[in-house]
């Protein structure tokens, strides 16, 4: 066969090898850790869905409670609009993480509890001055 | 004298760059683009050639390109390089 | 007075970019030469007061001028001088004016290098530059103009000032460096387009770009290799990779950017490819666009995700209309690109260009695939599934050794078709390099892609070396020289080809940095005075935990002493946990921050983390990671920095 549909030929094979190789991967991934479904924390708590997932919010003031027998061990309570959800994380805190932070974590929900085995933080504000963080802006004012 | 400092300033930074840019269209029309280039480009196009020549004969040193392949990418280069050469000497006139 | 001279030379600018189209435009239709003058000056007018505006914005940040809203929220008084300058690039719409700046810079060079040659190319070069600088302009004078005045009633004192976690040499140039990049393919872009509207697909364009193409993949790489080398050093999650949406938007221009680099190679040399060409750059372009509009428009969200605004949905139909466009075009000129060449045999060079494309593209997609998953799937299932790491590795991973096989492949396939005797003779000892690394690493009892990828680099290094061999055994018969005689002249001659092959050699240390991931190993611990842990075969001793308190922030600093498993001293690190503006009454404004010590050898790097204390009772929290062969990647990036620059080397004519 003429050497052009030779090449068109092997372009379209390795177009569809690569195919089903994503398509193959994204069903089944080798690693557990490789997708988690983000939702609100309100569907995890109605739907009580078991599979990996990922959830964002804001850490409730007050609800920090450090393990006095391990200093890594930790519960908060994640808040996302009314919901709220009792969180366990067993990983060196971040250091952003505190009362009223953005957080984004990652893991199992289980019989009333969400193990997070990964915890992020929003990036430090002062970098982006946040329209919607009127403290952000540290606006002095003179004495007149 | 602040005014003459404003002054000055819109002179530099507005009225300066317009005389710039429309000072082409009061030239005699000119409709020949292309004609005055062709020397400096023809050189051009000249260098290059010798570089892809030099190039081609140190492949064919290495081995990554057969003997006929060789003869036959290089009298191509070869060729044109003397049309090129041609045109430059006929410019020249 | 100035901040409003700075707006208005944006507004100036705004209006010579629409007056240079047009000018330009009517040129192309009635070939008046002087309406092609004024045009030309018209474009460099807009660069002028392009310059203009950022000059006065930096100034306005020097002199630290409150009245101005972008002043205010990214400088205080007491930001260092540095600082100030890096702000202009520090929010949104600086950053926007700074891609304008260095858009204008390559514009003005564009059009002074190209005065005096005449390829008809170059106002179809300078209508597209144009278009690029008025859709920035748009922005920057009425979506998010870097002007604007503070919006408060009462004369401001000092500004907010630029967070001291981000003052570090690193991340000031790292945002410049990645823009350089992405700023730096529009040029390409415009003679692409050019070359397409004037229907002369031939190399004259290939040749116009191929050292501004080399120019913006420099810096594109290095800014790639910045940002990660400074999440490496200062985030403390011990990697320099996260497969993080931001970072992929920088990852994907320079997939296809490579691919187009070595693609326009076979499109000089045999006019082959002009399809790819074509495509790969108006990609590349397209994907710059669209990695500065996912950094910069909060869409996805990702560790770097600012806030959203409104520039999101502009861009996003800007990077349409390019495509759009763009595609559109080289279809209206299909019989223009179709080339008579035709490709021979799979064992040419140029089918390995054409794999090497192939392989590059189907990285890109990959990556791309990955990082819309979430707004993929939201779309199709409802949910929103997001993907991390391990799986952009799993599917990476393989696509990436293949990349480096073809590195090695590629340079020892003749041209039209490599005879049978060529291949034994080329890839004998190369194969066999491999395949005896491959026995001694599976004897030493390491797993299968470590392996491969460890073998995959002895055979590229045997690849380069013998393309080095060849071309010196080449010029020592024909001239007579001495071997480093012949060795420099060779280079000397032949840049962009020798330069390459450094660029490889870079390429697979980096690669072997990256299989030292497989062997990462990490701890977490506590300790009092004295006491010791374990981990990875080395033991890490609290000698001593002490405070001080520096000018901006509070710190305690561990002394820890790390001996091996035989007992010998390795080092001393010294981890620290600080808090920034410790002296603030308001409790959540006290900023505390992990200062890392890492003790790096060719070897493996141990990465220290302080990751909290317990002051009344004396104990340290401490994080360690051993991570092999993190430094192969540094050095790798160096090496491809120094083959590229002798790649770009000028010579004298």
């Amino acid at each position: 066969m003429n050497s052009n549909k030779k090449f068109t030929i092997m372009i379209a094979g390795v177009i569809t090898v690569v195919i089903f190789w994503i398509g193959w991967v994204s069903s089944n991934p080798k690693d557990e850790k490789a997708m988690a479904s983000f939702i609100s924390v309100e569907k995890l708590l109605n739907d009580k869905m078991k599979k990996r997932t990922k959830l964002g919010g804001l850490v409730k003031d007050g609800s920090i409670i450090i393990s006095e027998t391990n200093y890594l061990d930790c519960s908060f309570v994640l808040k996302e609009g009314a919901a709220e959800l009792k969180v366990k994380y067993d990983r060196s805190r971040p250091d952003l993480f505190k009362d009223g932070a953005e957080v984004i974590i990652t893991g199992q929900y289980l019989d009333g509890t969400f193990y997070a085995d990964e915890l992020q933080t929003k990036c430090a504000s002062r970098y982006e001055g946040d329209l919607r963080d009127e403290s952000s802006y540290k606006l002095t004012e003179i004495e007149t | 004298m602040d005014y003459i400092r404003d002054y000055s300033l819109v002179f530099i930074f507005f009225v300066l760059p317009i005389i710039f840019v429309i000072q082409p269209l009061f030239l005699k029309k000119i409709n020949d683009f292309e004609n005055q280039m062709d020397l400096s480009s023809l050189k051009r196009k000249k260098r290059l050639l010798y570089r892809q020549i030099k190039e081609l004969e140190m492949e064919f040193d290495i081995g990554n390109i057969n003997q006929k392949d060789f003869e036959t990418s290089r009298k191509e280069l070869k060729v044109e390089v003397s049309e090129v050469i041609t045109k430059i000497n006929a410019n020249k006139i | 007075m100035t901040p409003i001279a700075g707006a208005v030379a944006l507004n100036l600018a705004f209006g010579f970019s629409i007056l240079s189209i047009i000018c330009l435009f009517i040129f192309t239709l009635n070939e008046d030469k002087r309406l092609f003058l004024t045009g030309q000056r018209l474009s460099l007018g807009i660069s002028f007061f392009v310059f203009l505006a950022t000059f006065i914005l930096w100034y306005q940040l020097i002199i630290s001028n409150f009245d101005i809203d972008y002043v205010a929220r990214y400088t205080s008084i007491e930001t260092p001088f540095i600082y100030k300058i890096s702000a202009l690039w520090a929010g949104q719409s600086g950053s926007l004016l700074f891609w304008l700046f260095i858009l204008s810079i390559f514009a003005t060079i564009t059009v002074l290098q190209n005065q005096s040659k005449h390829h008809g190319l170059m106002p179809w070069v300078i209508i597209s530059l144009s278009i690029i600088q008025l859709f920035f302009l748009i922005l920057t004078n009425f979506v998010t103009n870097p002007f604007m005045p503070t919006d408060a009633d009462f004369v401001v004192a000092n500004g907010n000032g630029l967070n001291p976690l981000l003052q570090n040499v690193t991340m000031a140039i790292h945002p410049p460096t990645l823009y350089l990049g992405y700023v730096g393919f529009s040029v390409p872009f415009a003679f692409a387009i050019s070359a397409l509207m004037n229907r002369d697909t031939s190399t004259l364009w290939i040749q116009s770009i191929r050292r501004w193409t080399l120019v913006a993949w420099l810096f594109l790489s290095s800014g790639i290799i910045l940002g990660g080398w400074w999440a490496y050093q200062e985030l403390g999650w011990g990697g320099y990779w996260a497969w993080d949406p931001v970072e992929n938007a920088s990852f994907m221009p320079w997939l296809t950017a490579t691919a187009f680099l070595h693609s326009i190679i076979i499109q000089e040399k045999k006019d082959m490819l002009r399809i790819w060409n074509m495509a790969l750059i108006i990609l590349t372009f397209t994907l710059c666009i669209f990695g500065t509009f996912l950094t910069r428009s909060g869409v996805m969200s990702s560790v770097h995700s600012f806030t959203a605004s409104s520039l999101g949905p502009i861009f996003l139909i800007f990077v349409f209309l390019i495509l759009i466009i763009s595609f559109s075009l080289m279809y209206l000129r299909r019989s223009e690109l179709r080339s008579e060449k035709r490709m021979e045999s799979f064992t040419s060079r140029e089918s390995g260009f054409l794999f090497n494309n192939l392989v590059f593209v189907v990285m890109c997609f990959a990556v791309f695939w990955g990082t819309l998953f979430p707004v993929i799937s939201e779309t199709v299932r409802g949910t929103k599934i997001t993907v991390g790491p391990p799986f952009f590795n799993q599917i990476n991973v393989p696509i990436g050794l293949i990349l480096l096989a073809l590195t090695g492949v590629g340079p020892l396939l003749a041209w039209r078709n490599t005879s049978k005797q060529s291949l034994i003779k080329n890839f004998t000892f190369p194969i066999l390099s491999g395949l005896m690394a491959a026995i001694i690493f599976m004897f030493i009892g390491f797993k299968g892609s470590v392996v491969i990828s460890f073998s995959l680099s002895v055979f590229v290094l045997a690849t380069i070396s013998t393309e080095f061999k060849r071309g010196i055994s080449a010029r020592t018969k024909k001239f007579n020289e001495s071997i480093f005689k012949a060795l420099f002249a060779m280079v000397s001659k032949n840049r962009s080809r020798y330069g390459g092959y450094i660029v490889h050699v870079g390429i697979v240390f980096m690669f072997v940095g990256f299989t030292g991931h497989a062997f990462d190993k990490e701890k977490e611990f506590s300790l009092t005075k004295g006491q010791s842990d374990h981990v990875a075969g080395y033991e890490f001793t609290l000698l001593k935990l002490s405070e001080t308190e520096r000018p901006n922030h509070y710190a305690w600093i561990s002394d820890i002493r790390v001996t091996d498993n035989k007992g010998e001293y390795v080092t001393n690190l010294y981890p620290e946990k600080r808090i920034y503006f410790h002296k603030n009454p308001d409790v959540n404004r006290r900023q505390p921050h992990s200062e890392l010590d890492i003790y790096s050898t060719l070897n493996k790097d141990i990465y220290s983390i302080f990751s909290a204390v317990d002051n009344e009772n004396g104990v340290a929290f401490i994080k360690i990671m051993v991570n092999p062969l993190v430094r192969w990647v540094w050095i790798g990036g160096y090496i491809l920095v120094i083959g590229t620059m002798i790649a770009l080397w000028p010579r004298k004519d």
